[in-house]
């Protein structure tokens, strides 16, 4: 299966204070144990959510807020995409990584839906589509 | 540039409420048009946080708290990552996010993901190298 891993914002990132050499060898080691046991898929850190914007929808308005945002810590700072056999062994890798926004730091790890999760809505003709789609992106990032 | 899109969780997505055909039509399309337009990198849902975890780090020492997460609205539901020239684009690209999601009250974040140049002097070309081979491997199925 595969899981989402967010490290959750806080002051610091949000500031876009970067990493320090240290931190970036100990999480780039980190990084390099994930892809040598197959289990990273993908990883990515995200700009202070300053240069980021939400949009909201009411039914057919939409309205953008710039950011930053204030509540650092449901924001997300940098995320990771993990093939893992199950939630417990995304949690032991989880807890093996080096602390990724200082001394205080959080991970939220959530499964990701599988076209089988779906059930029924996903139809013949729908599932075809999305395959077809995974596809042309994968082709598109090699 | 690249943006995550994020879309924020509701009720309705920590109940694990599944799309409807509608819903599954109209998220097809759009991306069907973003991968026309060559700007879809990847997408995917996640499934209700009752199905996930927390680590907590204090001082290097790992606490794990089982899902669910109550703040509904600071969840994620569902995230894609689009290659874009401007934040502007990103958000014209978002203002067609289909009217069937949430019953046209969904809330999409869109956040600039670091390139490995944002990171300056501290960011060797030792690192960039490394980095590169990483992401090249990364994906490899598991032995």
């Amino acid at each position: 299966m595969r899981v989402m891993v967010m490290v959750r914002a806080n002051a610091d990132t949000e500031a876009g204070v970067m990493p320090t050499t240290q931190e970036l060898e100990a999480m780039g080691k980190f990084n390099e144990e994930l892809v040598n046991a197959g289990i990273m898929l993908a990883g990515e850190g995200l700009h202070p959510s300053s240069r980021g914007a939400r949009i909201r929808f009411d039914g057919n308005e939409r309205s953008v807020v710039d950011g930053p945002f204030s509540e650092s810590k449901e924001l997300v700072a940098g995320f990771w995409l993990w093939q893992v056999r199950s939630l417990d062994e995304a949690i032991e890798w989880a807890k093996r990584c080096p602390n990724p926004t200082g001394a205080q730091s959080e991970l939220e790890i959530r499964q990701v839906f599988d076209a089988e999760d779906f059930g029924e809505v996903m139809t013949p003709e729908l599932r075809e589509q999305e395959e077809r789609l995974r596809a042309q992106s994968a082709a598109r990032q090699a | 540039m690249r943006f995550l899109i994020i879309r924020k969780a509701d009720e309705e997505t920590e109940a694990g409420a599944l799309p409807t055909p509608a819903l599954f039509d109209a998220m097809m399309r759009y991306n069907g048009e973003m991968m026309d337009a060559g700007i879809l990198v990847s997408g995917d849902g996640l499934r209700p946080s009752r199905d996930g975890a927390r680590v907590s780090f204090r001082d290097g020492v790992p606490t794990v708290t089982d899902g669910p997460f109550t703040e509904a609205k600071e969840l994620i539901a569902g995230f894609s990552i689009i290659d874009v020239p401007s934040k502007e684009d990103a958000i014209a690209w978002i203002r067609r996010w289909p009217v069937e999601d949430a019953n046209g009250n969904a809330r999409i974040e869109i956040r600039p993901l670091y390139e490995p140049g944002d990171f300056g002097e501290e960011f060797t070309a030792e690192w960039l190298a490394q980095e590169e081979r990483l992401r090249a491997r990364a994906g490899t199925p598991r032995g």
